[in-house]
């Protein structure tokens, strides 16, 4: 935890920090103030009763804000300590943060538009204690940011002795770039990702939240729609109205994967994979360029993800999760920051250098020679049959309409063949599997995931049984470690035979006890 | 717990080389003699009376509205004031099982398990988990009482780990100088990194 003092404290200690924020920081740190108050300050311009007084009344609102930034700027101060990053702050309560060197892990950057122009960029030195970072640093010339790395990591070698390899790498400097991602594999990502569909639907959102569809009626039809040559479409009959449905059907799609594109190469423009000694690091973004950093020893998983569209372009996605990384422990990120972020390893690469890129996060991981094993032998079938049921029961009421010919057998039953195939092609793709370091578990057939975690981070593990599991003598498994958070990268295997469920379970929580905190133990 | 022959699964596991082997014939023998053998406990029984007590007082509200409503539909006249004075004593008679039976049946299934690596608590009546924690992985611990279980002694121990789903373990039901020992117990000897 930080250690947050009075400042009588380091005046004991002997040491003020003295080095200020770059000049122009207060625009910044203004402008991030504004962002907060954006929509309240927007909606009151729309909405404002006060017209007379003009639009751009609220807009005094800002004043202060800007006020406050440079009185921000005018008082922030940091420093080097013998003992760690020390951070004077404070506008009315002074705060004194020390952040020790040994518990520095990274020192990320993030640098917008603004930000690039001016040479300067937005600073978080974080800590393993996850969530947000220890110390949020708005903006520091580039120079000082390398200059605060160069501090931070040469100090964190001196006084603790295992780290001191860490930091020779550091010294070293030897960067070796894993990945590089060309903008013709970031247009294949688009075409993958289905981002532009996100933008529809927030364009959509808007125009229904903005009434626009509720004034359609009264506007009548755009004068564009009349210049349109009906005749024809008419003169093609009943498959009209189909072709141009589909038409139209087509051009959503086409438009959804072309903004796709355009996000795609926005924002993972020039991705960059490096390692430099146990760092990993990840670079990308074209407006606003981001800078992560994965310590290795932070890695708690890794995730390979295949779907269809993937395949199709002989490609996977891999993304880590960060032990208390993004969106853990409901840490409140600081105001205007994306709270949710990948941590991609490589957002796209081909499935062959899938292993190397994942050994570079886990080194501990092997996938040749792994003996993969299979669900319990009447998954399958209750698979099947769980689908089927609830088929029945849902399409029963529209067969019993359907009353004309072959149709309600052919509602009931139709779909019962792709149920099937389903099934076996799930429990075909699903398994695990147990290593001496390491646990590896596969699902799905449609989108292909493939997860591993090493045994030694793992934190704890459940068994569960529903009333339907004990009919089948089966029973489902879950790993927890410090990073699944996202739902659908969970650790979860269901439809395991009950007595592999329990062993597997006693051996992953068994596992728990060995790697770190045993040899930490032989080394003291 | 199921012994280590058989198992394809420790063969999976990298044989004996596994982080299993890593703890001592000793450390075994002497965990044995502190009772921690590795076999199921149950939590003291005075719990069922707590949960009982728990079910009824969160069940009257319940009984009383559906009452209130009931009669006042029934006074109002039409079939369903007739349906729901039918149903009303079945909602009681569900209440008073879950009352009743429900904590009796959960304090059955409800066990824990100590070994040399940590603890596994089973629980659960329809839907049953079985979580496994090493005594590695505990960041901190937590001993709570309620008024109730203050009255009848019991306690709930919980675990929290550094995971992101299962950020707390709980065991409910233990007496409570039983608590502290097994939380005791849980914590004794141990140093590293939890992460």
């Amino acid at each position: 935890m930080p250690s947050d003092e009075r400042t009588a404290a380091p005046r004991a200690d002997g040491f003020e920090p003295t080095l200020k924020l770059h000049p122009i920081s207060w625009v910044f740190v203004a402008v991030n103030h504004i962002k907060q108050f954006v929509f309240a300050l927007v909606a009151a311009a729309l909405l404002g009763s006060n017209r007379d007084a003009g639009l751009w009344w609220p807009l005094w609102i800002v004043v202060p804000l800007v006020a406050a930034a440079i009185w921000h700027q005018w008082v922030f101060r940091y420093g080097f300590s013998d003992r760690g990053l020390v951070i004077h702050e404070g506008l009315i309560f002074r705060n004194v943060r020390t952040v020790d060197y040994e518990r520095i892990e990274n020192v990320d950057t993030q640098r917008g538009v603004l930000h690039r122009l001016l040479g300067v960029a937005e600073v978080r030195v974080e800590t393993s204690s996850g969530g947000k970072p220890e110390a949020l640093i708005r903006v520091l010339s580039l120079a000082d940011v390398d200059a605060m790395r160069e501090r931070i990591f040469e100090r964190r070698g001196v006084g603790l002795g295992a780290a001191a390899g860490a930091a020779d790498a550091h010294a070293g400097a030897e960067t070796e770039t894993l990945l590089e991602l060309p903008p013709a594999e970031l247009v294949r990502y688009g075409l993958i990702d289905n981002r532009g569909m996100l933008v529809v639907a927030a364009v959509i959102g808007f125009l229904v939240q903005s009434g626009y569809f509720e004034d359609m009626e009264e506007r009548g039809p755009p004068p564009w729609l009349g210049s349109l040559p009906w005749e024809s479409l008419a003169a093609l009959g009943p498959a009209g109205p189909v072709l141009l449905a589909l038409l139209a059907l087509a051009v959503l799609i086409g438009l959804t994967r072309v903004l796709s594109v355009i996000v795609a190469l926005v924002t993972l423009y020039g991705f960059r994979l490096t390692r430099t000694g146990e760092d990993l690091r990840t670079r990308f973004g074209l407006l606003t360029r981001v800078s992560l950093t994965l310590r290795r020893r932070r890695i708690q998983a890794a995730h390979q993800t295949a779907t269809l569209l993937h395949r199709l372009f002989r490609r996977v996605s891999l993304r880590v999760d960060l032990a208390g990384g993004p969106g853990h422990g409901g840490g409140q990120e600081s105001p205007g920051q994306t709270t949710q972020r990948e941590l991609w390893l490589a957002p796209l690469c081909p499935p062959e250098d899938a292993e190397r890129l994942i050994r570079a996060a886990l080194p501990q991981v092997r996938f040749d020679g792994l003996e993969w094993r299979a669900l319990a032998p009447r998954a399958r079938r209750r698979i099947f049959r769980l689908l089927s049921g609830m088929w029945l029961v849902a399409s029963s009421l529209p067969a019993l309409l359907a009353t004309d010919g072959a149709w309600p057998l052919v509602i009931v039953l139709g779909p019962l063949p792709l149920f099937f195939m389903h099934a076996t092609l799930y429990v075909r793709h699903t398994g695990w599997a147990l290593h001496e370091e390491f646990f590896a578990l596969k699902r799905g057939w449609l989108t292909r995931k493939l997860s591993v975690t090493p045994r030694n981070r793992i934190q704890s593990v459940r068994l569960s049984e529903s009333p339907f599991d004990r009919r089948h003598g089966m029973a489902s498994i879950e790993v927890d470690n410090a990073g699944a958070a996202s739902v659908s990268h969970r650790l979860v295997l269901r439809y395991l035979p009950r007595d592999d469920a329990e062993r597997l379970a006693q051996a992953l929580y068994r596992s728990g006890v060995g790697g770190e905190p045993l040899a930490a133990r032989a080394r003291a | 717990m199921s012994g280590p022959s058989d198992s394809r699964i420790e063969q999976a596991a990298g044989g004996d080389g596994g982080p299993v082997e890593a703890v001592s014939a000793e450390a075994i023998v002497d965990a044995v003699e502190r009772g921690e053998s590795g076999e199921d406990r149950p939590v003291d029984p005075r719990t069922v009376a707590v949960w009982r007590w728990v079910a009824l007082l969160g069940s009257l509200p319940a009984a009383a509205a559906a009452g209130v409503f009931t009669i006042s539909m029934r006074l109002a006249g039409g079939p369903l004031g007739e349906i729901l004075w039918m149903a009303y004593p079945l909602l009681l008679a569900a209440l008073g099982v879950n009352a009743w039976w429900y904590p009796a049946a959960r304090y059955r299934r409800l066990h824990y398990r100590l070994d040399p690596i940590g603890i596994t608590i089973t629980d659960g009546i329809l839907w049953r988990t079985q979580s496994s924690l090493a005594r590695s992985r505990i960041q901190h611990t937590d001993i709570s009482q309620g008024p109730l279980q203050r009255r009848y002694g019991v306690a709930t121990l919980k675990l929290y780990t550094a995971g992101s789903r299962f950020t707390k373990i709980e065991l409910p039901g233990l007496a409570y100088g039983d608590t502290v020992a097994l939380r005791d117990r849980l914590l004794e000897d141990q140093e590293g990194d939890a992460v």
